[in-house]
């Protein structure tokens, strides 16, 4: 039984979807500054802090990674206004999706601050840089050469993650493309486009981040 | 259409040939009618707490058994699936909410309606909402299940009203009860039952028939007529006594939204 592919049933959607692909693409973009100013804090805190805040960020941190991110919008979504918080759709799987990003980009950057060696500080001491300038020369070009490529893996999975928004009533691109389906019944065509526009999203972020973290961090890496 | 010839193929590779569906005389010889039921569309039929298929679909199976004089064997359908157990002869008859329609009709028999199957608004009694005229504006947010067949009609005809697109029926109905959307357009038949678990809203359901109703009867294999033609009269005697609208709402807990009208004709 040959299906033939008929992509003009589908042509009068690209906008459509492609507002959706913007939806997306701030789904995404929320989720990971949130989550790596987050992340941040707390692997500041794993790494240098002390007793009960220490366990529990590491607590927070375990619970996160080990439980499914569908389940964790779920109870925001659904459980929560049980207890007076009724969050909106694209609120509930923006938060959801930032706690969830902030547990990974501890771990992350955990292992940026653990990269970092004695002696290099000791290094910058002896050659007398202050504080500030032992930061500036010396911590941040370390630990940015060391981070940038997984932060940049961690943006493009966040952008592919914010298709599970559709099942809490978002109406980014994945969602969207299920609203078409529904009306055309063009499955095959509308499907491939979703994954275009997603294919589009994430090259255009990879080739974004290579440049920045080429030129401005001198971080050695290719595209493809 | 295309998926229920599929799903028909399929099924004819599962089960073989197509085995003979058996005539009343053989059913009767045999001791034990084979009824295909869903337990997938609760309260239709379900799993109790002894894990038993039970509902209102057993129920009314139970009764027709009881009339045939035999044993009943109730056996699991899904919806995909439950035309092709039938059509291949492996249920004597099916239930599952088989609304009569043209293109199954080919495929199988139906017998008399069993109950009619109703579209209609899910609101609460804070909302005001009376009817369809009222879904029509940016004050109303509705929610329904993405994907299902009232959607292209409440883009056209409802152009004013917000739209929530959940996932499935149980996110559906929390939703309505947590305030997210003020109604739903969809079917009715179950929601007394289905938001039974949400005690603490005052519910309202509203019918809308000018929507369309359609009727389910029981699917029988084509060009079984010995056994459909019986079926047709257990069922009249069961809409007659009352038997079927008293099982309707034991397991609906409320009455059916249009009633069947039933003719000593047919």
């Amino acid at each position: 039984m040959a299906y033939t592919l008929q992509f003009g049933q589908v042509t009068p959607y690209l906008w459509y979807m492609a507002g959706g692909a913007w939806i997306a693409l701030q789904l995404a973009g929320i989720a990971f500054l949130f989550g790596w100013a987050i992340g941040l804090v707390f692997a500041a805190v794993s790494e240098y802090g002390r007793g009960p805040l220490r366990w529990a960020v590491r607590g927070y941190v375990i619970f996160i990674l080990n439980t499914p991110l569908l389940v964790q919008i779920f109870f925001i979504y659904f459980a929560l206004p049980d207890v007076g918080i009724l969050l909106g759709s694209y609120e509930a799987v923006a938060i959801g999706m930032a706690l969830n990003a902030s547990a990974y980009l501890t771990e992350i950057q955990r292992a940026g601050f653990r990269s970092l060696r004695r002696q290099e500080l000791d290094a910058a001491e002896t050659i007398g840089f202050s504080r500030v300038q032992t930061i500036r020369y010396v911590v941040l070009p370390h630990i940015v050469k060391v981070l940038f490529p997984p932060l940049s893996n961690q943006y493009i999975i966040l952008t592919m993650t914010t298709s599970i928004a559709a099942i809490f009533g978002v109406e980014e691109l994945t969602g969207r493309a299920y609203n078409i389906n529904a009306e055309t019944f063009r499955s095959l065509e509308i499907f491939s486009i979703a994954a275009l526009y997603y294919v589009v999203l994430t090259f255009v972020a990879s080739t974004v981040l290579y440049w920045i973290g080429h030129y401005f961090f001198r971080v050695q890496g290719k595209v493809f | 259409m295309l998926r229920l010839l599929l799903g028909f193929a399929l099924a004819l590779v599962l089960v073989g040939p197509v085995a003979e569906a058996r005539t009343l005389d053989e059913i009767l010889a045999d001791g034990t009618v084979r009824v295909g039921v869903n337990p997938n569309l609760p309260p239709r039929a379900l799993f109790n707490d002894q894990n038993e298929i039970d509902g209102f679909e057993p129920d009314v199976a139970r009764a027709i058994a009881e009339k045939l004089g035999v044993e009943l064997e109730l056996i699991q359908v899904g919806s995909p699936d439950r035309i092709p157990f039938v059509a291949a002869g492996r249920v004597d008859f099916v239930m599952g909410a088989m609304s009569r329609k043209a293109g199954r009709a080919l495929v199988i028999d139906y017998t008399v309606p069993l109950h009619s199957e109703n579209y209609g608004i899910v609101t609460t009694e804070e909302s005001g909402i009376e009817g369809l005229a009222d879904l029509n504006s940016p004050d109303v947010t509705l929610v329904q299940v993405r994907g299902t067949t009232a959607i292209p009609f409440i883009r056209s005809q409802m152009p004013e009203a917000n739209l929530l697109l959940l996932d499935n029926y149980t996110d559906r109905d929390r939703a309505l009860a947590q305030g997210r959307a003020d109604a739903s357009f969809d079917g009715i038949d179950s929601m007394a039952f289905r938001l039974s678990v949400f005690p603490d809203r005052q519910w309202k359901i509203i019918p809308s028939p000018e929507w369309g109703v359609t009727y389910s009867g029981l699917g029988v294999q084509k060009g079984n007529y010995t056994l459909k033609d019986w079926l047709n009269v257990a069922l009249y005697e069961l809409h007659a006594d009352g038997t079927i609208e008293e099982l309707w709402e034991k397991w609906f807990l409320a009455p059916m939204a249009t009633q069947v009208p039933f003719t000593p004709y047919f």
